[in-house]
C-alpha cells in the first residue's frame, strides 16, 4: 500500500470516528424502524472502511446456548445469517467468553475450530478482528471483520475504530429490543383493555414498562402511559374506543409489514 | 454542538514517531536491566493471572501453574458471587493462557495462580472481575495480570479501593487499557502499572510514556500467544502487553523483594528502551 493511501485511509478513519463520537456525544442514534438494516448498513461500512472482505454481527441467544448470524457482508454473505455457532467455540465464542477484543492471523493454519467452521461455509478466513457487543456489562453479542485486504492482520487501530462500530451497533440492537418489550406492553395492554376487564391485575405491565424504563432514559412517559391506561378503562365506552383506535394506529406502524424505513 | 476533541489512542503513545526520549539523571542513572533483572527467574514469586483461566498443562506454561479459583456470578449469592477452589485449572477461552504462556517465558520460575473471572456469563462480568482482584489481595499474591478491565462507571470506586489495599500490600498490579480509547479500570489509576502495546517483538524491549495515563508499551501486535488445547494462535491486543510488564515485574521483585510498588514502576522506568543513562 503506497503511504498516499495509508494517509487517505487514516483521514477516512478519523472523520469516521469524528462522525461515530458526535452521534454518541448527541445522544442519538440512527434507529428506524428497521433495525436490521441499519445493521446491515454498520457491517457493510465495516468491511469498506477496514479493508476487510467480509463483516458479520452474531447475537447471543442465550436461551439455546449459541451466537447466531444476525447479519453478514461478505462471500459467505447472506448464506450464513441464520446460521447458529456454539456460545463456547472459536474466535467469536471467545470474545463473548472474555468480553475482550481480538485480532488474529492465520486462522486456517492455527483454530481448529474456526477453521472447521469456515470450511462448513465454504469461507476460510486469513485473520479476523472481532470485538463484543456490550449493553452495559452484558454481552449481547459480536461483531466482526474478516479478511484484512493489502495487510496479513487487522491492526490496534483498527480494534479501535470497530470498537466504535461496535457501540453503535449495540446501541441500535438494544434500542430494537426496547421497542420489541414496548410493542408487547402495549399490545398486552390494549387486550386488557379490549376485554374491560378491570380487575385484571396490571402489575406485568407495569414491570415490563419500568423495565424499559430503567434501561433506557427517555422511557419515564412510558409510566405515565400505564398510569393512563388505568384511567382510560374508566372513561365512557367511546373515549375508550378512540384511545384503542390511536394505539392501534401505532402498534400497526411497528410492525414489519408497516415499517416506513424498511 | 462543540465538536469533541478527539482522545489519542491508547497505543498511538507507542508508534516509533510518538515515542519520546527520555533522560535518566543522577541515581537514577545507575540502574540498568543487568541490576534490576539481570538472572532472576522470578524465583519465589506468586503471580495471579485474573483472567479466563489458564490451561495448567499447556507446554507454554511449563509446571508453574499451582492453582486457583475459579469466581463465578450468583443472583442469588449475598454479594452476588461464589469462589471455589480450581487445583488443575483449565482455560474456557485461550485468553488466560496466552498472558500465563507471556509471564513465564520471562519469568520461568514464578508460581502462576489462575483467577478465573470469565465464562458463560453474559452479566455480571465486573462483579466477577473485582471479587477475583479482591482474592488475589487476601492471597499473598505479589504481582497481578490484569489484562482485562471494566468501562461501568458504578465500578469506579470498588476498583480504586481494591487498588489502594494492593498498594498498600505491596503488590503490583498490572493491567492493559483497554482496546478502544475510552476510560477504563483499574488500568488507569496512578497506582496501577498500565500498558499499551508497540508493534515490537522482543519481550524486554518495552516504553514508557511520560504522558500518563498509559504508562508502557510493550510487545502486543502480532505476537505468538498460547492458546487452549495446547495451541498457539498469533494475535493481537494490548492484552498481551500486559503480561510483558508482568514478567518483567516479577523479575525485579524476585531479585529485590526490598522494593516498594513505587520504587518498582521508578526502576521499569529507569529500564524503559527510550530512557538514556546520563552522568550527571
Amino acid at each position: 500500500m503506497t503511504s498516499d493511501q495509508d494517509s487517505q485511509e487514516h483521514k477516512l478513519a478519523e472523520q469516521l470516528k469524528r462522525l461515530l463520537l458526535s452521534i454518541e456525544a448527541s445522544g442519538q442514534t440512527v434507529l428506524s424502524g428497521s433495525s436490521d438494516a441499519l445493521l446491515d448498513s454498520i457491517v457493510e461500512a465495516a468491511a469498506r472502511i477496514f479493508g476487510a472482505g467480509a463483516a458479520s454481527i452474531l447475537l447471543v441467544n442465550e436461551d439455546e446456548q449459541v451466537l447466531e448470524f444476525r447479519v453478514a457482508y461478505g462471500p459467505a454473505g447472506k448464506k450464513l445469517v441464520g446460521t447458529k455457532y456454539p456460545l463456547d467455540k472459536g474466535i467469536a465464542g471467545y470474545v463473548v467468553m472474555t468480553g475482550q477484543p481480538i485480532a488474529t492471523s492465520q486462522v486456517s493454519k492455527d483454530a481448529r475450530w474456526d477453521r472447521e467452521f469456515a470450511e462448513s461455509t465454504g469461507y476460510v478466513p486469513e485473520s479476523i478482528l472481532a470485538t463484543p457487543l456490550l449493553s452495559g456489562d452484558r454481552i449481547i453479542g459480536v461483531m466482526e471483520v474478516l479478511d484484512k485486504i493489502d495487510a496479513t492482520s487487522f491492526g490496534i487501530q483498527d480494534m479501535e475504530l470497530l470498537g466504535m462500530f461496535a457501540r453503535q451497533a449495540a446501541l441500535a440492537i438494544d434500542q430494537s429490543e426496547q421497542v420489541r418489550k414496548i410493542e408487547e406492553a402495549l399490545i398486552l395492554g390494549l387486550k386488557r383493555l379490549a376485554s374491560s376487564d378491570l380487575k385484571q391485575d396490571s402489575s406485568e405491565i407495569l414491570s415490563v414498562l419500568e423495565d424499559a424504563s430503567h434501561e433506557r432514559a427517555g422511557m419515564p412517559d412510558l409510566l405515565e402511559l400505564a398510569r393512563l391506561f388505568g384511567e382510560i378503562s374508566e372513561l365512557g365506552e367511546s373515549e375508550r374506543r378512540a384511545c384503542i383506535q390511536i394505539l392501534g394506529v401505532f402498534a400497526n406502524l411497528r410492525r414489519p409489514s408497516a415499517r416506513r424505513f424498511g | 454542538m462543540a465538536e469533541e476533541e478527539l482522545r489519542p489512542a491508547w497505543s498511538q503513545s507507542f508508534t516509533p514517531e510518538a515515542i519520546q526520549q527520555l533522560d535518566a539523571v543522577g541515581p537514577f542513572a545507575k540502574i540498568t536491566p543487568a541490576w534490576a533483572w539481570g538472572r532472576s527467574t522470578g524465583k519465589g514469586l506468586r503471580v495471579a493471572v485474573v483472567d479466563s483461566g489458564i490451561e495448567h498443562d499447556h507446554p507454554a506454561v511449563g509446571r508453574s501453574v499451582k492453582g486457583g479459583v475459579i469466581v463465578e456470578y450468583d443472583s442469588r449469592a449475598k454479594d452476588y458471587y461464589r469462589i471455589r477452589p480450581d487445583d488443575k485449572p483449565v482455560d474456557v477461552s485461550g485468553h488466560g493462557t496466552a498472558c500465563a504462556g507471556i509471564i513465564h517465558s520471562i519469568a520461568p520460575e514464578a508460581e502462576i495462580y489462575s483467577v478465573r473471572v470469565l465464562g458463560r456469563n453474559m452479566s455480571g462480568r465486573a462483579i466477577q472481575f473485582a471479587a477475583g482482584l479482591d482474592w488475589a489481595i487476601e492471597h499473598d499474591i505479589q504481582v497481578v495480570n490484569l489484562s482485562l478491565s471494566t468501562s461501568l462507571e458504578e465500578f469506579f470506586g470498588i476498583f480504586h479501593d481494591l487498588a489502594d489495599q494492593a498498594y498498600f500490600k505491596s503488590m503490583n498490579l498490572v493491567s492493559a487499557v483497554n482496546n478502544i480509547p475510552e476510560p477504563s479500570y483499574p488500568s488507569l489509576y496512578s497506582s496501577v502499572i498500565s500498558v499499551a502495546a508497540h508493534d515490537g517483538h522482543d519481550p524486554f524491549t518495552y516504553y514508557y510514556n511520560p504522558k500518563p495515563p498509559v504508562e508502557f508499551g510493550a510487545p502486543g501486535i502480532d505476537v505468538e500467544v498460547a492458546w487452549n488445547q495446547k495451541q498457539y494462535l498469533v494475535c493481537t491486543g494490548n492484552s498481551f502487553a500486559a503480561p510483558h510488564i508482568a514478567g518483567i515485574t516479577t523479575l525485579i521483585r524476585a531479585k529485590h523483594p526490598e522494593l516498594t510498588p513505587f520504587q518498582v514502576k521508578t526502576v521499569l522506568m529507569a529500564c524503559a528502551a527510550n530512557t538514556h543513562r546520563r552522568a550527571n
